[in-house]
């Protein structure tokens, strides 16, 4: 626990650092996205890396935190208020569509996260009080009153702040009740059962806290970019790029989203810039041959494999199984 | 009187519009059915064959010539994405083929990209721009073709797994790896043959699409989109899971975009599948 706490410190100090120096304002951009995405990565892990459910629905939660800050903005409410209220929202978001579908398996829990969030897509799309595909502009007003500030490294404060607070909580689910039913039911569901887990109701906790730590991301996301509307922030791509995050990292580890999130920021995005614009699509081709690599190489992902190797260094076992080595990883 | 034609009109619609999905969902069922795997790049497996068709048409061959030779060379092009990567996927957990195919699919829309631009192409003069009337139906012949090519398709397809002895020997893998291995089953070959005809499935659609439709790098994901659908609806792994899904989705989508509005085409389809798959956790011809 303490290596863990002495990273996140550790983090968070270098963070303030350039937060404070820095006044690029691409690379304060890249590192806001890059803790915004690591968060994400994270939310998603709680259901999909410990609980074992892949969604590829996850924008839809990330949809309420920016749909609600927007709306809070645009009828003059307070944007800090959007933190608890998307929250709720998509806690009780994942609540209702988790109740019946979380006892689904395999693909076919994930092909209804794609079908639920496409008809969370296509309403949102046809109701004028949520902006039809237009989405919303926010209106400017810097201060902290209004969570908008001229200067980014604030922004990159508050990623910051929500990033440590996610991964804490996330060292906190690893050592409670919740974490190791999280991955017995994972492991073995069967067997989960017969020693009396309620899967539905552990998974279902999981899949609220999920739901509302990336809606905390989306309403920091709204006021940031002060532009919401569907393919930003509820598309199946925004999904599915919050998944690959997940997975490239490392499923069910501590530290998966956010090395999956650097990679991501790192190709997906500063190769864009380097290549000038996504129009051309070489940041498309070398973030898939990334992606295929570490699928056919290391397919426990980039925390994974570190894990495995440092157990296999220090010869806890003599053969240890990779999967249960990813799980156990803390 | 014209309520009733209306209907009809729909109808046909639906259904011509639910084999093509069929003709897609059956390649991506197949691999399912065989190895475990959703090739979630399976859309952008058509996306190459429609460009594939849209080369070829542009030296002077139409849709229809070049249906077989993209057939076979998107066959031979699923073989060696199996041989060369797949078949290392399944040597690690579920979800590396999860993510390995979705890398594939990044990949090859970033290809496309690269290669041909993002605007939209179609065939220079295609055949069959004509439309045919039936009393007050009107059909045109490209969406006919597409319909009556894909069924015919679909059906070859079953044929060979039901009647073939490479197709009984994908049924055996399917059920059993392990026992099929003992019977001297190469499972290897099987699971890679396997791949190629579900490419070579989309091969064929993406040559019949080229008679109505435009190709771009992301031409192929909403097919692909539907046709996990469709497949997940009829049951994993089950061919006429996927026919009968693929007809109720034609359906459902060409009502849905009729009565409610285009933009809410889909959530009937998915609000089906939900419904479904609550009832009947497998779909509905699906093994547990």
């Amino acid at each position: 626990m303490r290596p863990h706490l002495i990273a996140l410190a550790a983090i968070a100090a270098a963070g303030l650092v350039l937060a404070y120096a820095v006044r690029d304002a691409v690379v304060l951009d890249l590192v806001f996205t890059l803790l915004l995405y690591a968060t994400l990565g994270q939310s998603w892990n709680w259901i999909s890396g410990y609980g074992g459910n892949i969604s590829f629905g996850h924008a839809i939660f990330f949809g309420c935190g920016a749909y609600t800050s927007a709306l809070c903005v645009v009828h003059g409410i307070s944007p800090w208020l959007a933190i608890p209220a998307g929250a709720a929202v998509a806690a009780l978001l994942a609540a209702i569509t988790g109740f019946p579908t979380l006892a689904l398996r395999g693909h076919y829990f994930s092909i209804a996260t794609i079908a639920v969030a496409a008809i969370v897509d296509a309403l949102v799309r046809t109701q004028g009080w949520l902006g039809r595909a237009n989405g919303f502009e926010l209106p400017i007003a810097a201060g902290w009153a209004s969570m908008q500030f001229a200067d980014k490294g604030w922004y990159v404060v508050l990623a910051l702040v929500l990033f440590v607070a996610v991964q804490c909580a996330t060292l906190a689910l690893e050592r409670s009740r919740l974490g190791y039913y999280l991955r017995a039911l994972r492991a073995n569901h069967q067997a989960a059962a017969s020693v009396g887990i309620d899967e539905r109701r552990w998974k279902l906790i999981a899949f609220a806290w999920s739901a509302a730590m990336a809606a905390c991301a989306g309403v920091l996301y709204a006021q940031y970019t002060l532009f919401v509307d569907p393919p930003s922030t509820i598309a199946l791509s925004v999904s599915i790029d919050i998944a690959l995050i997940g997975v490239v990292g490392g499923i069910g580890t501590l530290w998966g989203p956010a090395a999956g999130a650097l990679v991501y920021v790192v190709l997906a995005k500063a190769v864009a810039l380097k290549l000038g614009g996504t129009g051309k699509g070489y940041d498309l081709v070398i973030y898939g041959a990334i992606i295929c690599v570490i699928a056919a190489l290391r397919p426990h992902g980039i925390v994974g494999t570190i894990v495995d190797g440092i157990r296999r260094r220090r010869g806890a076992a003599a053969q240890p199984p990779a999967r249960l080595a990813a799980e156990g990883a803390a | 009187m014209e309520a009733l034609t209306t209907f009809a009109q729909l109808l046909a619609g639906g259904v011509l519009t639910g084999l093509v999905f069929a003709l897609v969902a059956v390649g991506l069922t197949l691999v399912y059915g065989v190895m475990d795997v959703v090739n979630f790049a399976h859309g952008e497996f058509l996306m190459l064959a429609m460009y594939a068709t849209l080369g070829l048409a542009l030296i002077g061959l139409s849709p229809f010539a070049g249906l077989p030779l993209v057939a076979i060379a998107l066959f031979l092009f699923g073989i060696v994405v199996y041989r060369v990567f797949i078949r290392r996927l399944l040597a690690g957990p579920p979800e590396a083929t999860v993510f390995g195919t979705f890398g594939l699919l990044v990949l090859l829309q970033g290809l496309a990209q690269a290669l041909f631009s993002s605007d939209f192409l179609s065939v220079p003069h295609p055949p069959l721009q004509g439309t045919l009337r039936f009393g007050g139906l009107a059909i045109s012949q490209a969406t006919l073709a597409e319909g009556a090519g894909a069924l015919v398709l679909t059906a070859a397809l079953f044929a060979f797994v039901e009647y073939t002895e490479t197709g009984r020997a994908m049924r055996a893998v399917a059920e059993d790896r392990v026992a099929a291995t003992l019977m001297g089953i190469d499972v290897q070959r099987v699971n890679g043959l396997a791949f190629g005809i579900g490419a070579a499935c989309v091969g064929a659609a993406g040559a019949l699409l080229m008679l109505s439709y435009p190709v771009f790098p992301t031409a192929g994901a909403p097919f692909a989109l539907t046709a996990f659908v469709v497949v997940a609806l009829g049951g994993f792994g089950s061919i006429q899971g996927a026919l009968v899904g693929a007809l109720l989705v034609g359906l459902l989508e060409v009502f849905g975009g009729f009565y409610l509005s285009p933009e809410l085409k889909m959530v009937p389809v998915y609000l089906a599948y939900l419904a479904i798959v609550l009832v009947r956790p497998q779909g509905l011809l699906g093994r547990r």
